[in-house]
């Protein structure tokens, strides 16, 4: 799906919408049902969902304006997700006729390959900052159980997003698109 | 715009690159996690943060409903064991009382400079991190309040964190658990100094204690003062494990925080009523550092 920047708006917003969403979810309803120690990383998810999905140049821009809505609901800031956002979304564009979306399967295997990859990214980034493999490890065993419930949720989330971006131009789901 | 039409390509490899460089310099530059917000972030967050609250305060009425009304079977019971309570703790403020009143006055003769007042303003917990491996929660209280950047955030069992990031009626904190929070701790019982630094959702550690100090198990840590951000005194938690390495210079110390966060409901910022920003030890270290 190639879009031009006029079709991306819409869609831009309603994406930034249902983050804002699943970040008020994630920051209130959470530790109101006492899980206190880990977080769905929503904001993961839906940049994976654009580097799978999209193919416009302007990708880095929309990855760094979610990441900026993550950190009104984080101390994490921008940058740090933006970082592994772009590295993924570029290599989801090398690898794009290999990634097959045909079942729902593959669709969690993939994010979370892709998460994991993130992972890798964050750690070495946090790991240069801290000089501290000890922190690394901690926050993989958080992941562990955090990525495989976000993989287990990615088809129903990215059957939401292909509903909002099937207005911007394309009449299919990633599911259909293999 | 035909550029954009004619290598496609060429562009979008030119907007990662350039936003892989920024996202990369900025990233490099956060040493600190405090930050003056932006008008238009502190817009959004004050679009947002009445969200979090309203679910959160409809989450505390509900469950003061169902305490009150529906659990509240041996109310009666409770209120004379409170009120006895409260006889034996009006008995201990009066007590206390008199400790202060009697240490303004050696104070006084000892010639000591006054320190700042301050005043707490109690505020209510609106909102966490929505990542779990940055531990930072959101008040409902700001600038409007009284608040400023870097203000102590306590509970009555010790220390939660600072003020890092503040709109005008909500207030983002950064939390002890946090490794960007350091703060200069002291043994209650040995004296010994140590930096002690957010290290997961459930503890922190104390660096830089020497291999020589006796530590033991269940040593109450405090804030010592230093490092300009943290009042003196204030309880940060226990010692819970302790590791001695015969090559190491240093010992390995983890610390039980005093306050359960997972209970985290209310909190008392401490507000001095001077209008002063503080100026971090080490910021001013490393600006003598490159003066020399």
């Amino acid at each position: 799906m190639r879009l031009k920047l006029k079709n991306l708006w819409a869609p831009l917003v309603a994406t930034m919408g249902l983050l804002i969403f699943f970040e008020i979810i994630s920051s209130t309803l959470f530790p109101i049902v006492g899980i206190q120690n880990y977080r769905l990383p929503f904001h993961i998810l839906i940049v994976l969902y654009l580097g799978f999905r999209l193919e416009t140049p302007y990708l880095s821009f929309l990855v760094l304006l979610l990441q900026y809505i993550h950190s009104l609901f984080s101390i994490e800031g921008w940058a740090l997700g933006t970082v592994a956002g772009v590295l993924i979304c570029m290599l989801c564009a090398y690898l794009k006729e290999l990634l097959d979306f045909s079942s729902k399967m593959s669709t969690i295997f993939l994010t979370f390959l892709f998460q994991s990859l993130w992972f890798l990214i964050q750690g070495v980034l946090l790991y240069l900052t801290m000089d501290d493999w000890g922190y690394v490890a901690e926050k993989f065993w958080r992941f562990l159980p955090e990525s495989f419930i976000l993989s287990i949720l990615s088809p129903f989330v990215f059957g939401i997003l292909d509903f909002l971006w099937r207005s911007a131009g394309y009449n299919g789901s990633l599911e259909e698109e293999v | 715009m035909k550029y954009i039409e004619t290598s496609p390509k060429r562009l979008k490899t030119t907007f990662d690159s350039l936003i892989l460089l920024i996202a990369l310099i900025v990233f490099s530059q956060q040493k600190d996690a405090m930050r003056q917000g932006a008008p238009f972030e502190e817009f959004l967050i004050n679009i947002f943060a009445p969200i979090q609250s309203g679910i959160t305060s409809a989450h505390t009425k509900a469950l003061g409903f169902f305490n009150e009304y529906l659990a509240n079977i041996n109310a009666s019971k409770k209120n004379k064991e409170l009120l006895k309570k409260v006889l034996v703790l009006k008995e201990k403020i009066f007590a206390f009382e008199e400790l202060a009143k009697e240490n303004r006055r050696l104070k006084e003769l000892l010639q000591f400079e006054e320190g700042l007042s301050i005043k707490g303003v109690l505020a209510q917990v609106v909102g966490w991190d929505t990542s779990s491996d940055f531990k930072s929660l959101r008040i409902n209280r700001g600038a409007k309040d009284g608040l400023r950047l870097q203000s102590t955030v306590v509970t009555a069992e010790g220390v939660v964190g600072y003020v890092y990031r503040m709109t005008d009626h909500f207030s983002d904190v950064l939390t002890i658990l946090n490794p960007k929070n350091r703060i200069d701790g002291i043994v209650e019982r040995t004296r010994s100094h140590g930096i002690v630094e957010g290290f997961s959702s459930q503890k922190c550690i104390m660096k830089y204690v020497n291999q020589s100090d006796p530590l033991t198990l269940n040593d109450v840590v405090l804030t010592s003062g230093l490092g300009n951000i943290y009042p003196k005194g204030l309880q940060i938690g226990v010692v819970t494990k302790i590791k001695r390495e015969s090559y190491e210079t240093m010992q390995y110390v983890e610390i039980d925080p005093a306050v359960n966060f997972s209970r985290l409901e209310e909190v008392i910022v401490l507000v001095s009523e001077k209008k002063v920003m503080k100026k971090k030890e080490w910021n001013v270290l490393d600006r003598i550092k490159g003066n020399n």
